[in-house]
């Protein structure tokens, strides 16, 4: 029973075969930061401010539509196609999550309180998403993810004052500024990792398969 | 015949081959697949392959459907619903069996 049951995992781990989902998370992480950093760095009237959900939106759109043209053009034509079960259930439950941390980080940051370390405990969330995810199927990613999870607890002992000059919005806001700079040092390193661990992954799946000629049966 | 015998005897013989149950199995877990991934996961040759979905889809477990992908032919199969039912049935004898 236990291998029918390694047998009904097997397609749920086969998404990440190609490094594809670790890349689109890297992509994500590093996108993230790379909004963040111009949102802090531009001035609060610059049209930049007016445009920043364009370019949110279009960070969505690169990730879902990169992803699916790397699985139509090279992973689908070597180890085939697979189109996954939605229930409605896991969606509701998963936007449900992402919507209380979103939330519970948006009350924070507007009332500027020291929320260092619910970042930090959501970046230690992330962590063990990854591994969920990734790692259950490659030993070596449990690496990654521990690199993950040590990241989290350096970023979180960082002095104060490193973390208020990265996220330096505002010296009248210390709380706020050390609050961005966790953010944004944590998605870095998130997607650095997570670059470095798809791009392994793609790289042995480049080399360990050959498209197929043509289909038959 | 007690009731265990009477479990392992109803077990469905379609399902019950381990290529087949391979078969069925990893297309349980999702909406639909096409064949070269059901190669590649269960390292069946394609005349294997080919002879389990066709004994799988005279069962009416499985439906198969011939497309073409960028001028490539390829073909797509889903677990229907009764295949769904036929396997979860199937998990829930084997377990009383075993």
């Amino acid at each position: 029973m236990d291998q029918v049951g390694s047998l009904l995992n097997r397609p749920k781990f086969y998404y990440n075969i190609d490094g594809m989902g670790e890349l689109g998370g890297s992509v994500m992480c590093l996108g993230f930061a790379l909004l963040l950093w111009l949102l802090m760095r531009s001035p609060a009237d610059s049209i930049w401010h007016q445009i920043s959900v364009f370019g949110f939106v279009g960070l969505m759109f690169l990730i879902h539509y990169g992803t699916k043209a790397v699985k139509t053009r090279i992973t689908y034509p070597r180890t085939g196609f697979v189109e996954y079960r939605k229930p409605f259930h896991t969606q509701a439950i998963a936007a449900a999550l992402s919507a209380l941390t979103t939330v519970g980080l948006a009350i924070g940051f507007r009332r500027h309180w020291d929320n260092s370390a619910l970042a930090s405990l959501t970046g230690l969330a992330f962590a063990a998403v990854c591994g969920y995810h990734f790692a259950r199927a490659l030993r070596w990613k449990w690496v990654i993810v521990g690199a993950m999870a040590v990241a989290t607890f350096v970023i979180a002992f960082l002095p104060a004052a490193v973390l208020g000059a990265l996220g330096s919005e505002s010296p009248a806001h210390p709380d706020r500024a050390k609050l961005l700079g966790t953010v944004l040092l944590s998605l870095m390193v998130y997607g650095t990792l997570l670059l470095i661990s798809g791009g392994i992954s793609l790289w042995l799946y480049l080399r360990h398969t050959q498209p197929s000629a043509q289909e038959g049966q | 015949m007690n009731q265990q015998i009477r479990t392992i005897a109803d077990l469905d013989r379609v399902i019950h081959e381990p290529g087949r149950l391979m078969i069925v199995a990893l297309l349980f877990a999702v909406e639909q697949a096409d064949f070269l991934y059901l190669q590649h996961e269960t390292c069946m040759n394609k005349g294997t392959l080919s002879s389990h979905l066709s004994r799988l889809e005279e069962a009416g477990y499985v439906e198969i459907t011939k497309t073409f992908r960028a001028k490539i032919p390829q073909t797509l199969l889903r677990l229907t619903e009764s295949g769904r039912q036929a396997f979860e049935g199937y998990r829930r004898n084997l377990k009383a069996a075993l």
